[in-house]
């Protein structure tokens, strides 16, 4: 028995993940090696361990599956209490098929598609994608994913800056909303500072929506960053005048949140050069933050110096339907350090979920979609704005979340809100801290009346508590 | 053939959804920002649906469907449990956003990763943020030029890269803003220290380097080029991708790096999902540390008001290292990822080395079976190893010019060929240093069985004539696939217009 000669007995649980377990002898054998010490004779002495690794002993399946129920099991999950937090991922119903699907080994185990005879069907999957999201955005061009919007986002820009900046009298400048999240900026910024791109801000007013006037300035820089809906969840009708304001020159980017396109104008209809954003709502639950699959799209301009993958429908030998990736001479593998990006592995199997989750809404189920997200966060801004102490922030069109303010300051609010099983939304002080008293109240299909009115019971006894008379 | 766009079966929608709170109010938008024009997505019911997708997967190839030995990609077999323990509500619907007393059993698993991928390369702090390994590079040179600008040492602009590395190497170094300085492989495709000593200087920020090297073999003058680079003031990067070989017998700490990526989805079985997701954590010697992008998970023991919601006897909480650069993904990286990684990790825990183990086992046993069949058919002079060597490390390459020369046949053909075996071919024309290079990496989850059948297999492959070769495949669902009429007649979405 192979055990014997085993260091450590436990080691014998690993034995269902190597084959070969047993056989070293004989393997070894017939390269004329007697001992695995034999395979690493290259490697000299003074780099290797000396000791065994100082890590815990092997697992077998059932304890980690054990030790994974106890440790996730004492997370807080959102579905097990009214939860309002969203901030950029939102809870949305995935149907069960996706999940059945996407765990076929097929497409689970295959990496990239470098063999196009044996790799059609995520090819084509992934063509298919291309195909939902350019229809979704209203842009002509899609690739087949980047790593999360915020990436998205940020290869947008020096995208824009390469197609750009010969022409601009603003050269590698762009402009960005104030309103984005700092984490989201903070990856807009490490992208864009090896190509000494500078990012500007673009005013907003009181009422969150966007500063036409200032956006004057950004006319001739490479590109400008919008959302819509924006970080704070507001549909900003202004938006469709942009293109003309900033012209054919500057890159209108504008991210978005993909289901409230069920309702809300395709950007690309409205002048978007590149639309980008965060695919999770469709198809992928919220993870952690990750696994998510960044959306990217744009017009014919930007095709040869835009980032990530793209499926082509081709013809093989025979002339039958076929297809491969293209354009691949902008790709790291090709181009190397002249690269459009460094990107290589993607996100394809969310992009995958997001597809089949498209494929099973079709265009009216993501339109009753949109519409129930739009209602769901409608209706807790109508019960939010009768209940006492509380204010909406913002007078305006909301899709998702709003911003509420409330007596003393968000964290305690929230602090008490949580001792009463309630997640109540997100702290605006992590993103602007000059409001120490506004908390962003996310609502999406998952949101029951129940949960609202458990929020505004709720709210209403801090307000009572902060003094706030009925 | 099933495509989605010709699918009109269903009257609505393949996913009925319940009114909820839409039928109890009217939502209004801005009139000027309804949307016009639907978009013209397909309109399936489930089973169409699903037997759509179904159809695909079948003309796809997987881990599961047969062996994959695709050199430097590591596509070892993925546990199935990772999946189920991926779902679990605790990680599938947990927002990034909530307070750490909701996330005590996510950050001890990231805790607990952090630490073991720490222990494994040899470096001071791990941070889990990068979601792929060209992010991990692109985030470690990011560390290294700000701990230079700090240092005033902003004439460090080069990044030195051998001419065999992956290309994110020169890609992500060049996001950042560094030049790149290639130096050329020796003959036997090793690294030429003299070529590297006549380049590091003071204008030197890092060289980044895999070991083993892209052709399977162990660079054993690493410390002398840690050294050369050391000296000139430069830090020493360590491209993740080939770690597999070497778990628990040596680490890039030992060699002598400062900063190093891991490819969870290679080394510790994240499923490669088609084309990712992938995770790339990347470790840093303790100089760069204050500079890792934030927040790290660490731990501390509870206060008596923490202790309630506590898994174990630490507290765990989010740490923002002192002069971060801030953020290259806006969550906390591929969570869903590194669960399935930890789950693995906990397989093998201290007996990882066994794992690395049986990587280079199978490598040199199929390497050896390959030359072994060929010599027995008579066909061995048609190719030859891509690097002299005794022994290979996870991965070996193979170089077909010989038959290439002899008969026409190039990597691409034995490629093809294998296809029509039932296998993924391994990777060719990398590394561009060995002509018609194929380059091939069975993993440590392949049976001695699989093994020989590949060894005879790619041997019969070798002796079918050329025109044969030249058609193959001719068992897949499609044939070789035109890639030059793909680039000149683009067609990237469905072409509605042609259809309708």
């Amino acid at each position: 028995m192979d055990s014997i000669t085993d260091p450590l007995g436990e080691m014998n649980v690993m034995v269902d993940q190597l084959p070969n377990r047993g056989r070293e002898a004989e393997m070894l054998q017939s390269m004329g090696l007697e001992t695995m010490e034999d395979l690493f004779v290259d490697i000299p002495s003074e780099v290797r361990f000396k000791d065994e690794l100082p890590l815990r002993g092997p697992q077998s399946e059932e304890e980690i599956i054990a030790d994974a129920r106890r440790l996730l099991g004492s997370n807080v999950a959102m579905g097990g209490r009214p939860s309002f937090i969203g901030a950029g991922l939102y809870r949305n119903y995935v149907p069960a098929a996706v999940f059945q699907l996407v765990t076929r080994g097929e497409f689970l185990t295959a990496y990239t598609p470098y063999q196009p005879e044996v790799s059609q069907g995520m090819l084509q999957a992934m063509w298919e994608f291309q195909t939902l999201i350019s229809e979704l955005v209203g842009l002509p061009v899609a690739n087949l994913s980047l790593y999360d919007g915020s990436t998205a986002a940020a290869e947008a820009l020096t995208c824009a800056v390469r197609v750009h900046n010969r022409k601009a009298t603003q050269a590698n400048t762009v402009y960005v909303s104030e309103l984005i999240p700092p984490d989201k900026m903070s990856v807009m910024e490490n992208y864009c500072q090896g190509a000494e791109i500078v990012i500007k801000t673009l005013k907003h007013h009181d009422d969150g929506t966007l500063n036409l006037d200032e956006l004057k300035l950004a006319a001739g820089s490479c590109g400008v960053y919008l959302e819509q809906p924006n970080p704070l969840g507001i549909l900003d009708e202004g938006l469709i005048t942009v293109k003309d304001i900033i012209g054919a020159n500057t890159a209108l980017i504008v991210g978005v949140q993909p289901i409230s396109l069920g309702i809300v104008e395709a950007p690309g209809h409205y002048g978007a050069d590149i639309v980008v954003g965060e695919g999770q709502p469709l198809g992928s639950p919220v993870t952690g933050g990750g696994p998510l699959y960044g959306i990217f799209a744009c017009t014919k301009t930007y095709l040869r110096l835009m980032p990530g993958r793209i499926v082509g429908r081709s013809i093989d030998v025979d002339g039958k339907e076929a297809y491969c990736l293209t354009l691949s001479t902008r790709e790291q593998h090709i181009r190397r350090h002249r690269a459009t990006s460094n990107i290589c592995t993607n996100e394809t199997l969310i992009a995958l979920m997001g597809a089949m989750h498209m494929a099973l809404l079709g265009p009216d189920g993501l339109r009753d979609l949109a519409h129930r997200n739009l209602a769901a966060c409608q209706c807790a801004k109508e019960i939010l704005a009768s209940t006492k102490g509380i204010e909406l922030v913002h007078a305006a069109h909301h899709f998702n979340e709003f911003s509420i303010r409330v007596p003393g300051s968000a964290k305690d609010c929230l602090a008490y809100l949580d001792e009463n099983g309630i997640i109540g939304g997100f702290d605006l002080t992590t993103w602007y801290p000059q409001y120490n008293d506004q908390i962003l109240v996310t609502a999406t299909d998952q949101t029951s009346l129940r949960d609202i009115e458990a929020l505004s019971a709720q709210l209403a006894m801090w307000s009572m508590h902060q003094g706030v008379s009925a | 053939m099933s495509h989605l766009f010709n699918h009109s079966g269903a009257e609505n929608t393949g996913y009925s959804q319940p009114q909820g709170l839409a039928s109890v109010n009217e939502p209004s938008i801005p009139k000027g920002l309804l949307r016009q024009q639907s978009a013209r997505w397909p309109r399936l019911s489930e089973p169409e649906m699903v037997r759509h997708y179904t159809w695909l997967s079948k003309r796809n190839f997987g881990i599961d469907t047969g062996f994959y030995p695709l050199g430097s990609c590591t596509m070892k077999h993925n546990p199935r449990v990772n999946e189920v323990i991926a779902q679990l509500p605790g990680i599938a619907d947990i927002h990034p956003h909530q307070p750490e007393h909701h996330l005590q059993g996510l950050l001890s698993i990231f805790y607990e990763m952090q630490h073991m991928l720490e222990v494994c390369a040899g470096m001071d702090q791990v941070t889990l943020q990068p979601v792929a390994g060209a992010q991990g590079e692109f985030t470690a040179i990011r560390c290294i030029q700000e701990y230079f600008r700090q240092r005033g040492e902003t004439q460090r602009t080069k990044v030195i890269v051998p001419d065999s590395a992956h290309g994110t190497n020169p890609a992500s170094a060049a996001m950042c803003g560094f030049e790149i300085v290639e130096i050329p492989s020796l003959a036997d495709g090793r690294m030429d220290l003299a070529a590297l000593a006549a380049v590091a200087d003071e204008t030197t920020a890092a060289m980044m380097i895999t070991n083993p090297n892209t052709l399977g073999l162990f660079e054993a003058d690493i410390k002398e080029a840690s050294q050369i680079v050391h000296d000139a003031g430069g830090q020493m990067y360590y491209d993740g991708a080939n770690f597999n070989a070497i778990l628990g017998i040596t680490s890039p700490g030992l060699m002598g790096f400062d900063a190093v990526h891991f490819n969870l989805h290679k080394t510790f079985s994240q499923p490669h999902g088609g084309g990712g997701p992938g995770s790339g954590p990347i470790g840093v010697k303790s100089q760069l540390a204050p500079f890792l992008p934030g927040p790290l998970a660490a731990r501390r023991s509870p206060t008596a008001q923490e202790s309630s919601s506590a898994v174990d006897e630490y507290w765990y909480h989010w740490h923002q290292p002192e002069h971060s650069i801030g953020k290259v993904q806006q969550w906390h990286g591929n969570a869903g990822a590194v669960i399935r990684c930890w789950a693995y990790y906990r397989r093998y825990g201290n007996g990882l080395k066994t794992m690395s183990e049986h990587a280079v086992l199978n490598a040199n046993y199929l390497r050896h079976a390959i030359h072994r069949e060929a010599k027995k058919e008579g066909v061995s002079h048609l190719f030859v190893d891509g690097a002299e060597t005794d022994v290979a490390k996870h991965e070996f390459t193979l170089s077909m010019q010989p038959a290439k020369e002899a008969l026409g046949i190039s990597a691409m053909d034995v490629a093809k060929g294998l296809l029509d075996k039932g296998y993924m071919a391994p990777t060719v024309y990398f590394p561009l240093v060995v002509p018609e290079c194929m380059m091939i990496e069975p993993t440590e989850t392949e049976s001695k069985d699989t093994l020989d059948t590949f060894a005879e297999q790619f041997v019969q492959v070798l002796q079918t004539d050329a025109e044969t070769l030249h058609a193959a495949p001719v068992t897949t669902p499609v044939r070789r696939v035109d890639e030059v009429y793909a680039a000149r007649n683009l067609c990237l979405r469905h072409p509605f217009e042609d259809a309708e």
